[in-house]
């Protein structure tokens, strides 16, 4: 009884810290959501919370995109990419990260120390190169370079989230699966991968994430508009030397967040501690 | 018998490298040349328009030494000394911040994943402009902090933070811990990881909450707190979006906020000078290389591989 | 099987993207805006294409002067740069890089330059050669918010001040507004700053740069003098202290003290005024800088140009659109005034109803005999704008005095001429 009343008010304190520091945490998306309501030419002379007028006007505007193009064909094209860049990110990455974490073969240090090399070069003087290498296969204005680099695990990031993962869990495990008649392949898929769903969640999610928000590379390789994605088109709404449509810019931008909460929120349930265990009592 | 034995080792190599194929093609394919070729370019003279001109090491000569014809280029030692700070300051707050809230965020509450998805919005947020408009209306001359300042605490005169030299670094390191949405997740799948008979085990052992933390979660959790570490550093060394947003792409007051990418960024694109630029990114990577390096030494004593290796 | 996969995949791909081009030829034309000038350009494209069957038109758009010359300069460093591409006040870096095909071959035949006006296409007749035809005319200007000095009971500025009664004006608003809400933006913290000194240098008789000479008239003193102008200003409150000041870079609506309503005057070109009173209900009126009717200071700026790619495979057509874009009145029509007021005879003669570029046309029509030919933007502008634009910090915050802040100026502009 005196337990209970004891857990009551520990729920309750973790519940209020939580919301107390949560509300620092809402307010952009809140002011974000209020100024996708206002009048275009009160959003930034008048940046309060309580709108002193109300419209829809922008979210009609805003999803009729540019005039010749509308706001769904970038929802579309931004799907596109992103779906193809999360199962390629999954398949190839962990497989990369398997050979490393778990796998003997000579040359795997030098190989590991090559791919943290690739992370660490600011991408901005690769540009030219690449945009060289791509234009030789003939990929401008396609999505291609956008997505098959991934085929080939080239996101080393999550190459090395997997490895580290990969490498706590207990070696034992291989060995029994070793004498059940797995092979490394068997190993990969029955034992590794479902071992490492929260790595594999959590790949999936960033993946996702950050290339919907990828701008620089999507502007540099897609030319016509029908192929343009979502941050592309919000950057079309804005232009310094312009008009600017701040209006719908902003309810672009409340919607383009959608996609990002809907997937957060139905996968953050793989994070719930205390359903794995190590499958051998040690 | 011997022969025999080589055999099978080169049989248990070549089946482990069937396993890295598509990232060796990947590799040489789409990641190697770029980076050779920026690696030419560092030693050249390129406005991108024009065909890159030989210069032999005199961009690096400019980061460092400097004489009469070519003068050092203190901007670029500036934003070196920006992003030292930055890295150094932000990282680790992050990082702890991160782990913090994974901790409360790994309860059984109902509301979790409500919270959860509440905590990562500032993440979410990136680098939207509703960012730099929040923080504009936080720390400047007359915003929140100094209504409160004022207001509260009777304090005359508070700075404008974000365009005052002395601060606006420190806005901007405040904003990276703010966003600590993406440590914060691989923390919770790495809290998630742990067999819960450790747990189990240490309770019956009568550990309390506090010896668990230090005697399982620490160590389970060490090749995750490690991969966070070399990470932020990592893309913390390479921060551009933020000092770009909330400066307007100039790393103002006072290049106060002029981090090394966006240096680099200004030279390649606007200032037409690819080849520094190259130099630039070249240079970062030994910087990044060297501390990743020492951080791998440093570290096989302090993370753990469970019973793996 | 992975491999399969692979080619399957590559192949679907592949096969998803849709080659949408009806025409033998396709011109590829880059250039920056957002949707209202997407729009009027997509009806003009419309148009061109109508009236020739066979020729293609892709616009590659980017939302801002930045994403345009990011991505141009890396498709023709990759070598597949568009064919007409849009260019602002650094053409003449573009011209000295190689990448512009002059246009002189096509006067007369396909380009009718005979009803443009002979100024705009002096402005983008560089080293004897023209390379980029001006799209409309654009003047650097001073902003004021009319609605914010109308409520707190302050006169309106006149359109033409010398530099005293500029200043006196200034004083006379200080003490009405209120406070935290500045007589004057400090221009000199923008970051394009360079248009400002660069006025400042024209008035004081010491222009920026002579590309005969390949010279720069400015001196240590001359910059110093622009310095110490604005540290009076700052000194008496005309203008915001330094870090209020660097809180609004001013790249757009969203960062700009004027339409945050922190300042009564700031510093625009006037093709920026439509955008800028879309962000704001208050009302807002264009002046002159100060001392331009006795100098004739002031100067008319092509907005931007149309260029075509040395590289272009189709030149003359390239040219043929372009002479359409500027001559045709159903293109002006479409069109209007949003690359700027347009230069050719028969476009302004479609005419423009908006309010906007009606105020802006009244300004033209006062500030043009107040203004004499543009000097030619110093090469390497834009790390002319960065790096003016942290001297000047230097000196407002402090750091620095005038005279070293003036010396500096005068270092910079030198290294950037020999660059």
């Amino acid at each position: 009884m005196k337990n209970r009343t004891a857990r009551r008010i520990s729920a309750f304190l973790s519940n209020f810290i939580i919301i107390v520091l949560g509300v620092g945490m809402l307010y952009p998306v809140v002011w974000l959501i209020v100024a996708s309501f206002k009048e275009s030419n009160t959003i930034f002379s008048d940046p309060g919370l309580i709108p002193k007028s109300f419209t829809l006007q922008n979210y009609i505007q805003g999803w009729k995109g540019i005039g010749i193009i509308g706001f769904g064909t970038f929802f579309k094209n931004s799907f596109i990419i992103c779906t193809l860049c999360v199962i390629a990110n999954v398949i190839f990455c962990s497989l990369t990260a398997y050979a490393f974490a778990r796998l003997r073969f000579a040359g795997k240090n030098f190989w590991f120390a090559v791919m943290m090399v690739t992370l660490m070069l600011p991408s901005h003087v690769t540009t030219i190169p690449r945009y060289i290498i791509f234009r030789s296969f003939g990929w401008i204005d396609t999505f291609l370079p956008l997505v098959v680099p991934k085929f080939f695990a080239t996101d080393a990031f999550f190459i090395f989230l997997l490895v580290q993962f990969m490498r706590s869990l207990p070696k034992e495990l291989d060995e029994s699966a070793m004498i059940d008649g797995c092979g490394k392949f068997g190993i990969y898929t029955r034992i590794v991968m479902p071992l490492t769903t929260p790595a594999l969640i959590t790949t999936v999610l960033f993946t996702f994430l950050w290339t919907w928000d990828d701008f620089f590379n999507q502007l540099l390789y897609l030319n016509s508009p029908s192929k343009y994605t979502v941050p592309m088109g919000l950057r079309l709404f804005v232009d310094s030397s312009g008009m600017s449509s701040w209006g719908p810019m902003f309810a672009m931008s409340v919607l383009s967040l959608v996609p990002c909460f809907i997937l957060f929120f139905s996968l953050q349930k793989y994070f719930v501690q205390g359903i794995i265990t190590t499958g051998i009592k040690g | 018998m011997n022969r025999k034995a080589r055999k099978k080792a080169i049989r248990e190599n070549l089946s482990s490298y069937a396993f890295l194929v598509p990232w060796l093609l990947g590799f040489f394919i789409f990641t190697l040349y770029p980076m050779i070729y920026s690696l030419y370019l560092s030693f050249t003279d390129f406005n991108m328009l024009q065909p890159p001109k030989w210069i032999g090491l005199r961009n690096y000569f400019v980061m460092f030494v400097g004489n009469d014809q070519f003068p050092r280029d203190e901007r670029f030692l500036n934003s070196l000394f920006v992003t030292f700070r930055f890295v150094f300051i932000s990282v680790p707050l992050k990082l702890v911040f991160a782990l913090a809230v994974a901790m409360l965020m790994n309860q059984r509450l109902r509301l979790i994943p409500f919270y959860r998805t509440l905590y990562y919005i500032p993440t979410l947020l990136g680098g939207s402009v509703a960012i730099a408009v929040l923080w504009r209306r936080l720390f400047a001359g007359d915003g929140v902090l100094n209504a409160i300042l004022s207001g509260v605490f009777n304090v005359n005169n508070p700075p404008a933070w974000i365009s005052n030299p002395k601060y606006a670094l420190y806005t901007l390191i405040l904003l990276s811990v703010w966003q600590f949405g993406s440590p914060m997740i691989i923390f919770l799948a790495g809290l998630k990881q742990i067999p819960q008979e450790y747990y189990e085990a240490a309770s019956v052992d009568g550990a309390g909450k506090t010896r668990q933390f230090f005697a399982i979660t620490l160590p389970s959790l060490s090749p995750i707190i490690f991969f966070n570490l070399i990470m932020q550093m990592i893309s913390a060394f390479q921060s551009f979006t933020q000092a770009y947003i909330v400066s307007g792409g100039q790393g103002g007051p006072l290049d106060s906020t002029m981090f090394y990418s966006l240096y680099l960024y200004l030279k390649g694109f606007a200032f037409s000078e690819m080849g520094y630029a190259s130099a630039m990114a070249w240079v970062l990577l030994v910087i990044i290389a060297a501390l990743t390096a020492l951080a791998f030494k440093g570290s096989g004593s302090l993370v753990s591989y469970g019973s793996g290796e | 099987m992975k491999r399969i996969g692979l080619v399957l995949f590559t192949l679907l791909m592949s096969a998803t993207i849709v080659f949408a081009q009806s025409g033998s030829v396709t011109l590829r034309w880059a250039y920056w805006g957002s949707e209202s000038r997407i729009k009027r350009s997509q009806q003009a494209i419309d148009l061109f294409m109508a009236a020739n069957p066979g020729i293609a038109v892709n616009p590659e758009i980017s939302g801002g002067t930045g994403d345009h010359f990011n991505k141009v300069d890396t498709q023709i460093a990759g070598g597949s740069g568009p064919d007409i591409v849009q260019m602002g006040g650094n053409i003449s870096d573009y011209v000295k890089r190689g990448v512009l095909l002059p246009l002189d071959k096509y006067v007369g035949s396909v380009l009718n330059t005979s009803v443009i006006d002979p100024s705009a296409i002096e402005s983008g007749t560089i080293d004897g050669h023209l390379y980029g035809v001006s799209t409309g005319v654009t003047m650097p200007a001073l902003v004021y918010n009319k609605s914010l000095l109308q409520r707190v009971g302050a006169p309106l500025p006149k359109v033409s001040m010398t530099y005293p009664e500029f200043r006196a004006y200034l004083v006379s608003i200080k003490s009405r507004l209120p406070a935290g809400v500045y007589p004057m933006q400090d221009i000199g913290a923008l970051s394009s700053n360079s248009t400002p000194f660069g006025y400042w240098t024209r008035y004081n008789g010491t222009p920026l740069y002579n590309a005969e000479t390949n010279m720069t008239a400015v001196t240590s003193a001359a910059a110093q003098k622009y310095l110490e102008l604005f540290k009076d200003y700052r000194d008496n409150g005309l203008v915001p202290p330094a870090d209020i000041a660097s809180g609004f870079a001013e790249t757009n609506a969203d960062t700009s003290m004027i339409i945050a309503g922190k300042a009564a005057i700031g510093f625009i070109w006037t093709n920026q005024l439509n955008g800028y009173q879309a962000a704001t209900t208050d009302e807002l009126g264009l002046i002159e800088f100060p001392g331009a009717a006795a100098t004739k200071a002031l100067w008319q700026a092509p907005s931007q140009f149309y260029t075509v790619n040395k590289y272009s495979k189709n030149p003359e057509l390239a040219v043929k659109f372009i002479n359409f874009l500027v001559n045709s009145p159903e293109a002006a029509k479409v069109l209007g005034n949003d690359r700027g007021a347009s230069a050719s005879s028969t476009a302004r003669a479609a005419g423009s109803t908006n309010v906007n570029d009606q105020k802006v046309l009244e300004y033209l029509n006062s500030a043009g005999p107040h203004s004499s030919k543009e000097t030619t933007h110093l090469p390497n502008d834009t790390e002319f704008n960065s790096t003016l634009f942290l001297i000047y910090q230097r000196v407002a915050f402090g750091q620095i005095s005038p005279a070293t802040g003036g010396q500096q100026i005068y270092d910079l502009i030198t290294r950037l001429i020999k660059k």
